[in-house]
């Protein structure tokens, strides 16, 4: 694990202090004769053309100049030291997705750093313990600066390779686009807040409206999909293929196809497939979303050239991917801990009263001109436990419940609203162990747990990792609304 | 949920005289895709005279604030009737005396989603205020309370 005490330090300072200990202790340190990864992202305004040359551009906000910003390729058990420098007129931070890492380098504002200044920088330092699909984005002014296009992929690739004909990543985004192609006005209504979330009305693949992939025959292509939208659910089913589920949120699990062949991913959800090209040469197939009824769309495209088949026979079926060294949870000695979410609309008047922090009768009916809305602009429409956290992170953020280094935790998640809720935990992969009392066949690992109406997860993870760690939906309406908690490892 | 409410329309067809037949008012209802009160209330609203046309759409918020909607008196779902704009579960008179009056406004809301009003379930608890909203940057006036 890497020394905490870089957290205060911009990347010239950290220079400086590692070149000092370097030289002070350099015959002590045999960890140096392999280079450190060292990369920068510049998070920045900037333009977008997701529906190619002959189109307005769109104003976004982009790391390094491009939308989505760069796939960040690293390698499992390798450190890297990735620079933050924020040229926005506000502060932000950036939070690895996913990466079982340091509490100071999981990028959040207030709780496990200071936000990141306009002009200033933050050097983040890890070393990924897991290969797999991760990605990156802000943890301040979350809603905006996801929504206007801050967002990445994150490869971690794994020790030894391992052998596809391809590997594709998918990054999807949703835009929410009013007149002449810019990014709509109106974030944080309170409808929104307190429904399903700023979900848009363009989607796009890797920065691409109605994306074309081109694929040969026969091949076998490892895709890795990953749902970087604010709010919007995805249901993807590929025409003519099957796709095989290798991996959830970068953790492999045992290969299975998806019930009816329907791939669902929440936002900040990874899944890989593996996709043999069984398709005719010259043949083209849609990846459709179907997730919201009567309003399926087609994502993107699979094209296939006119070449003959790359091989006679389709491969036999895939192997597993090799397993992440996940510590396995000791459920005989578990500590039990549950969170209920709460609150939004239709939720039966569940909020009221929530936190204390107003009349949440509101929630029901609010007919008084001039309170605000419960949801608008982050005042409270969600709840977990009864208490409403807002906002993206700040100090002082009470944790919900401790739990002793090293034990593990049964974890119940139990949703009592009406909506759909992708839970996000930080610094941890939680084995998923049942869902409304049915065990999951698939051995899966995830760090967003996607919990539908009513729904309760049973999931299990060991604490080994000490530091006050987030866990919020991943809805960025709903979490800046107050589907938000934090839990301490001490 | 559509089908029960094509066989509402049938019903009404069939026990409603021609008289009152010619006179339903067609409407548009822009509502979330997973949001059952709204569909309640296209249900109320078509008891009462009504042709609704369910639209599902995943960006209200932002067809309500094209619409006029002031975005702290929105209401759970957009309706588009008669050249005025319905946001909200406004009980059917006050729709009817809207669109008989027919003001120079833009429409009118009810904010929230209020326990007791049409298409929701339980008491009715409080006083409703339904606002009349324009284009024109003025600020909300009190249309009628319930």
């Amino acid at each position: 694990m890497n020394s905490r005490s870089i957290r205060f330090l911009t990347r010239r300072g950290f220079l400086a202090v590692a070149t000092a200990g370097a030289a002070m202790s350099l015959p002590l340190r045999p960890a140096r004769a392999y280079a450190v990864d060292e990369r920068t992202l510049r998070a920045a305004p900037a333009q977008a053309q997701f529906a190619g040359p002959d189109r307005a551009p769109t104003p976004t906000w982009a790391y390094n100049g491009t939308v989505p910003g760069p796939v960040l390729r690293l390698r499992q058990g390798q450190p890297v030291r990735i620079t933050v420098e924020n040229s926005l007129a506000e502060d932000t931070t950036v939070h690895w997705h996913g990466i079982r890492l340091p509490n100071a380098m999981d990028g959040v504002p207030g709780l496990t750093q200071p936000p990141i200044a306009p002009g200033a920088s933050f050097t983040y330092e890890f070393t990924p313990p897991d290969a797999g699909t991760f990605w990156y984005h802000p943890h301040a002014d979350s809603l905006v600066q996801l929504g206007r296009g801050l967002a990445g992929a994150l490869i971690v690739e794994e020790a030894e390779p391992v052998a596809f004909d391809r590997d594709l990543i998918w990054l999807l985004q949703d835009w929410r686009l009013a007149a002449a192609g810019r990014i709509a006005g109106g974030f944080g209504s309170a409808m929104d807040a307190s429904m399903s979330g700023r979900v848009g009305n363009l989607v796009t693949v890797n920065g691409t409206a109605q994306a074309v992939q081109s694929v040969k025959a026969g091949e076998r292509v490892r895709l890795r999909l990953a749902n970087a939208a604010l709010a919007r659910m995805m249901a993807l089913r590929f025409e003519g293929h099957r796709p095989v589920i290798m991996a959830i949120d970068g953790q492999p699990c045992e290969p299975h196809e998806p019930e009816d062949g329907r791939l669902v991913l929440a936002p900040a959800m990874r899944v890989d497939i593996v996709l043999d090209m069984q398709g005719k040469p010259g043949g083209r197939y849609r990846v459709i979303d179907d997730f919201y009824d009567s309003l399926a769309y087609t994502l993107a495209t699979l094209a296939y050239d006119k070449a003959a088949p790359l091989r006679a026979h389709p491969p036999d079926a895939p192997a597993a991917l090799p397993r992440n060294p996940l510590p396995e949870p000791d459920l005989a000695n578990a500590v039990r801990q549950e969170i209920v979410l709460q609150g939004g609309m239709m939720g039966g008047g569940k909020l009221a009263g929530v936190g204390g922090m107003m009349g949440m009768s509101g929630m029901m009916g609010m007919n008084m001109k001039g309170m605000t809305m419960p949801g608008m602009n982050g005042t409270p429409a969600w709840a977990i436990n009864g208490v409403s956290m807002t906002g993206d992170g700040h100090a002082g953020m009470a944790p919900q419940f401790t739990l002793r280094r090293g034990v593990t935790c049964h974890l119940t998640i139990r949703n009592e609203t009406a909506w759909w809720h992708p839970m996000h935990v930080h610094g941890f992969s939680l084995s998923v162990l049942s869902r409304n009392g049915s065990p999951l066949p698939h051995r899966q690992w995830q760090d967003t747990v996607l919990l539908a109406p009513k729904d309760t997860v049973e999931c299990a993870f060991v604490a080994d990792n000490p530091g006050d760690w987030m866990l919020h939906c991943h809805v960025a309406d709903h979490q800046m609304a107050g589907l938000m908690t934090v839990f301490r490892v001490t | 949920m559509k089908l029960t409410y094509a066989l509402t329309a049938i019903g009404l067809a069939v026990a409603t005289p021609l008289s009152a037949l010619a006179a339903t008012i067609d409407a548009v209802m822009y509502k979330n895709p997973q949001c059952s009160c709204c569909e309640a209330y296209a249900a109320y609203l078509e008891q009462n005279g009504f042709k609704v046309d369910i639209k599902p759409v995943n960006n209200l918020s932002q067809i309500s604030s094209d619409a006029g909607v002031p975005a702290d008196l929105e209401g759970c779902h957009t309706i588009m009737v008669d050249g005025y704009v319905v946001d909200g579960l406004v009980p059917v008179e006050i729709v009817k005396k809207l669109l008989t009056e027919r003001p120079a406004i833009t429409g009118i809301t009810l904010a929230g989603m209020p326990a007791g009003a049409p298409g929701m379930g339980g008491e009715k608890s409080e006083t409703w205020t339904i606002y009349a909203f324009t284009k024109d940057g003025k600020a909300p006036t009190v249309y009628a309370t319930e």
